[in-house]
């Protein structure tokens, strides 16, 4: 027995732990404990600085071989994948459980959705050529879609939508593994990878069309995002912020094993648009770009928190894929860092919005505020969150972001970096509206009372947080997994030290650079406290605006409708055209299927059977 | 090696037969006794396949009937595809049998169910045209009588239309095996065979063929002479439409698929089947996006699956007919047990609201088979999805089409099956009261339950399942085999076959 048969022993054991005594109320820990033992399996497994291991079973069907091994990239990602299955179970176990059958849920569905999920990942993860790989889209595009249904009428509509995707997604790309199969005559990855170099431009095209567009889907790149932050946004809590963590990175993965790695960004460089002077690469990276744009000021909009959290899963993805298909040594790594660094911040954030769901029962950020009393530690989780996600120092997310953006202006893409600068700059304008409607401004009267998140809760947002402070502060430990998985899929390997990266042209050193904005927040605390700070408490619903005593049921201006003035000026831009473009497709399947209904239920079948015959005696005459 | 009686393959014709003229008069000495004949019947008529499957191991063989041998005399025709379909037959009569059912109606019900039973088992086993039409015709007259067992207005609407449309369709199967007898002066299939390169690859030959092909597409469900299929669906009882779609269909590609690969085996033929083919599977599947009710549903999703099936039979050699025959089997099994549940989920779809949270195991298996039917790894269906493909992407750019279609239709499926599965666990409707109120049902006794464990067991044994088919299709397209077995070297007459 290898040690990636017991990875995915343990996954599978969790799954049918969770299948039989998922009822329990203690099996809750139990899971956690299971989670926990698939974290030491992977480490088990040796794979991120070894050599892959393939799993000792496999089935050859109609002469298709089916095999299972990990390498340092299925490492990777299957440690983010567990990691954020373990946190989610812990923050689901204890109170969150008692409130979710409160509400008139089961605890059976959410704990095996969950682990159902973590596994379909962890095959995911293993697959050793095309089929493995489309059996493990499959189970984690159905696990998804299970943990998506588990609550409402919302939901299953936001459900069913995804499925809709999903499914045409995977249908595109079993279409494309056909067409492989063809050329390659087989579907293993080395025959496969050994047939797309002698691939036609066209034939090329194609393939990446619909594998691309397959994956795509998945992830929420443009066009294809519209499904996804309704279908996250409306799953119950935990399962929300492990599908937001690492769900939609799935796509990514597909795309890093077939598109980077077979297929070589160099070769997307060669690959021209017709007619233009676009190369693949440079269509790929606009639709990242637009990914990072659209769907962040989409978000701006929002004013649910959970909506506006999913939306920018939608974004950060775009930025991930930006920096894979810059494929330089720093870009690349950046990429592939903030995969990690946004799983951490996107669960922590979730997270702290469920935790103030709990305690308010809302999510509508224009019924919530001034929490910042009440909830403070969620408060922190959610600050710490919100400047990783915006991309700013000394959190997680500034090296990632550091990084791609550094990769985009030294390979020479002023245009992808300004479109990069605008999303941070949407993303930093909504985090801002995300923290100031819950924490900041005017407390709401039937909040006064409201306490602190639960300690069940608590602590996976904690240790999470300070994961992304230390990601942030040394991102060295994390920069060596990224360079294995650079090594593995043939891409440049990125020079890294414990505080970050080492290049002769200007590095980034994140102990220093946070050693020093530290010590400027402590000057700045001796002057405040030290010189000032005359602060006189006072109660929080005793609220004074241009000199004139509010009372609680009087709402100051913008507490909600947030930036309204701003929606004033960019409100026009938003088209809604890829809703209109979904409309669009639904209607005319619509109107396609009124017409053949019409077919058949005319009243005089006959006649069509004497036209088609007519129709098929003059074709086989001719 | 001779032929005993107990594997002869007349048996499963004759005795069902027999069964079906007897069981009225038996019926009048005594009910009880009439009501153990059938599954009787049917239960010796397995036996007698199985026993034959057993001997044989696949090795094909013919059978003289009267002892005149072919081309004069009537040949019946035996390898494993025949076997295979012909063994199908009784299992599913058994597994739809109307055991509740008593007095008149059920001896009638049982009666037209038999025929039924012995016509379309004549199909698979027929070695020549003449009696596959004669078989075909009295697969038809049962098939209207079961139609209509349970008369209502709207039914006997239905079966008219049906009947009308199936009388056309018999009429130019006529017609077209009229050219081909004027044309070689043969009915028998492995003399056709022989013939048929000098004598039937002209205009004349694809004209009989298409001729065939609408004729025996009636009741394959084939486009466009599949518009009677809606509405004798969603009227009939479930039973009879599970049997019609599931059982029925299969029979009429089969007859299709004999004259493809033995008598029509030209590439015009192949293609006229395929474009049929996917106009139905297209046309079916967007037809079933807009259906109101389950069974209505079922029946342009039972359209569209067949119009896979022609699809995967119209590609050439082994690769074809393995294809044809992975999907057929699936849709046997998965649209049989689907039938099998709607026999209790009638009305609009909406008032199957919560259906599922009330019968878990008849929502699961309604998950179950809808994942297979779309495609799912590693259920079945993906399997049988996949080689379609893969198939279809070895061709040329006709096949290309169709297999974008596939795609493209596979997802409107999904859409639509999974629709009501969100319909079906739906939460926030109370249990409607009254006479809405469905007992948790799973249709008819355990069919469904039945066939979702034969679908799980053919997930675990896919290698083997696969494995056993890829025989049947390397069996079915060896025309040089088929004619051999017919007509034997001289040196051993058929009478003392070996």
């Amino acid at each position: 027995m290898t040690p990636v048969d017991s990875l995915f022993l343990v996954s599978g054991l969790t799954l049918v732990v969770a299948l039989l005594f998922g009822r329990q109320r203690l099996t809750a820990s139990l899971l956690v404990a299971l989670y926990g033992a698939q974290f030491a399996a992977l480490v088990q497994t040796g794979t991120l600085f070894g050599d892959p291991v393939t799993a000792s079973f496999g089935v050859t069907v109609l002469d298709q071989p089916m095999h299972w091994r990990y390498d340092a990239l299925s490492w990777f990602f299957a440690m983010i994948t567990i990691g954020a299955g373990f946190f989610c179970a812990w923050y689901a176990a204890g109170v969150w459980q008692e409130a979710h059958v409160k509400r008139g849920h089961s605890p059976w569905l959410f704990h095996v959705a969950l682990a159902a999920n973590v596994f379909a990942m962890v095959v995911l993860l293993g697959s050793g050529d095309f089929l493995s790989l489309f059996l493990g889209w499959e189970l984690v595009s159905w696990a998804s879609f299970l943990l998506m249904a588990l609550g409402g009428r919302a939901s299953g509509r936001a459900a069913l939508r995804y499925l809709t995707y999903a499914f045409s997604g995977a249908m595109a790309i079993l279409g494309a593994m056909a067409l492989l199969y063809t050329q390659a005559g087989s579907l293993e990855y080395a025959q496969v990878g050994a047939a797309i170099p002698k691939l036609s431009a066209g034939q090329l095209w194609v393939l990446l069309a619909l594998l691309g567009g397959g994956f795509a889907v998945k992830m929420g790149l443009l066009p294809f995002h519209l499904w996804q932050a309704p279908a996250y946004a409306e799953t119950p809590g935990p399962g929300s912020a492990f599908l937001g963590a690492i769900s939609a990175r799935m796509g990514l993965y597909a795309i890093i094993v077939v598109i980077v790695s077979m297929v070589g960004v160099a070769r997307l460089v060669d690959l021209s648009i017709p007619f233009t002077f676009l190369s693949g690469r440079d269509l790929i990276a606009w639709i990242a770009a637009l990914t990072v744009i659209l769907p962040t000021y989409t978000a701006l909009q929002q004013h649910d928190a959970r909506y506006l959290l999913a939306w920018h899963g939608i974004g950060q993805g775009g930025y991930m894929l930006l920096g894979l298909v810059v494929g330089n040594a720093v870009g690349s790594a950046g990429g592939l860092l903030h995969i990690f660094n946004y799983a951490l911040t996107q669960a922590a954030l979730l997270m702290a919005v469920f935790a103030v769901v709990h305690r308010t029962g809302t999510a509508d950020l224009n019924k919530l505020g001034g929490l910042v009393a009440r909830m403070p530690l969620t408060f922190l989780v959610l600050l710490f969150g919100i400047i990783s996600l915006a991309g700013l120092p000394p959190m997680a997310g500034f090296v990632s972001k550091w990084m791609i953006y550094r990769s985009l202006i030294t390979e020479g893409m002023p245009l992808l970096f300004v479109a990069a600068i605008v999303g941070t700059l949407g993303t930093i304008l909504s985090v801002y509206k995300l923290i100031h409607n819950i924490f900041l401004g005017q407390l709401r009267l039937e909040h006064e009372k409201v306490p602190e998140a639960p300690l069940s809760m608590l602590i996976p947002m904690l240790a999470l947080s300070t994961l992304i402070f230390l990601a942030g502060f040394m991102p060295g430990p994390a920069l060596s997994w990224v360079a294995e998985v650079q090594r593995l899929v043939g891409l440049p390997q990125v020079q890294y030290s414990l505080g970050g990266v080492v290049d002769p042209r200007g590095g980034l050193d994140m102990i220093w650079l946070v050693s020093i904005l530290l010590a400027g927040f402590g000057v700045g605390a001796v002057v405040f406290y030290g010189f000032g700070g005359k602060s006189q408490q006072v109660h929080q619903l005793n609220n004074y605006a241009g000199g004139h005593f509010l009372t609680a049921d009087v709402r100051y201006q913008y507490s909600d409708n947030f930036y309204a003035g701003l929606m004033h000026l960019i409100g026009p831009w938003y088209r809604g055209a890829f809703r209109w473009i979904e409309d669009g497709v639904g209607g005319v399947v619509d109107l396609l299927s009124y017409a053949m209904n019409w077919v058949y239920r005319s009243v005089q079948p006959l006649v069509f059977l004497l036209a088609t015959t007519v129709a098929m005696l003059v074709w086989a005459a001719v | 090696m001779s032929v005993t009686w107990a594997m002869n393959p007349t048996l499963p014709i004759v005795l069902p037969l027999l069964g079906a003229f007897l069981l009225q008069p038996i019926a009048r000495v005594s009910a009880a006794l009439a009501r153990a004949v059938g599954p009787a019947i049917l239960i010796a008529c397995l036996w007698v396949l199985t026993e034959t499957w057993l001997a044989q191991g696949g090795r094909p063989f013919a059978v003289a009937i009267g002892g005149f041998a072919a081309p004069l005399g009537i040949v019946l025709y035996v390898d494993r595809i025949a076997l295979l379909f012909a063994a199908a037959v009784p299992t599913f009569a058994l597994l739809f049998w109307p055991w509740a059912g008593t007095g008149q109606e059920a001896t009638r019900e049982s009666a037209l169910l038999l025929l039924l039973v012995s016509s379309v088992t004549g199909l698979a086993l027929s070695g020549d045209l003449f009696n596959i039409y004669v078989f075909y015709e009295l697969a038809a007259v049962a098939s209207f009588g079961l139609v209509a067992i349970h008369a209502t207005g709207r039914a006997y609407v239905a079966t008219i239309r049906y009947l009308l449309q199936s009388a056309f369709g018999s009429l130019l199967a006529l017609v077209g095996i009229a050219i081909l007898y004027t044309k070689t002066g043969t009915l028998n299939l492995a003399h056709l065979a022989q013939l048929a390169p000098s004598t039937l690859h002209d205009p004349l030959g694809l004209a009989s063929f298409a001729l065939m092909l609408i004729g025996f597409g009636v009741k394959g469900e084939l486009f466009p002479v599949n518009t009677w299929v809606p509405e004798v669906y969603a009227t009939a009882p479930a039973r009879i439409a599970a049997l019609l779609a599931g059982l029925v269909s299969k029979l009429a590609v089969l007859v299709v698929v004999r004259l493809l690969v033995l008598v029509f085996n030209q590439p015009e033929a192949a293609q006229l089947m395929l474009v049929l083919g996917a106009v139905g599977m297209v046309s079916g599947e967007l037809s079933a996006w807009r259906a109101k009710d389950f069974p209505r549903m079922l029946a342009f999703s039972s359209i569209g699956q067949l119009g896979m099936v022609f699809i995967a039979f119209s590609l050439p050699g082994t690769t074809g007919v393995l294809a044809g025959l992975a999907v057929a089997f699936h849709h046997l099994v998965v649209k049989s047990g689907y039938f099998a549940l709607a026999a209790r989920w009638g009305g609009s779809l909406e008032s199957l609201s919560g259906l599922g949270r009330r019968s878990k195991l008849a929502g699961a298996i309604y998950v179950l088979f809808a994942l297979s039917l779309i495609g799912v790894p590693p259920l079945p269906g993906f399997w049988t999805k996949l080689i379609v493909l893969v198939a279809l992407a070895q061709h040329g750019s006709l096949e290309l089409v169709a297999m974008a279609a596939i795609l493209v239709v596979t997802a409107i499926e999904a859409n639509y099956l999974f629709r009501l599965a969100v319909v079906l666990y739906r939460k926030d409707k109370a249990a409607p009261a009254g006479p809405e109120a469905r007992a948790p049902g799973l249709g008819v006794g355990l069919v469904a339950p039945l066939l979702a464990l034969v679908l799980l067991a053919a997930t675990i044994a896919i290698v083997p399942v696969t494995e056993g088919l890829r025989k049947v299709a390397a069996q079915t397209v060896d025309v040089a085999s088929y004619v051999r077995t017919v007509f034997p070297p001289v040196s051993l007459p058929l009478a003392q076959k070996d």
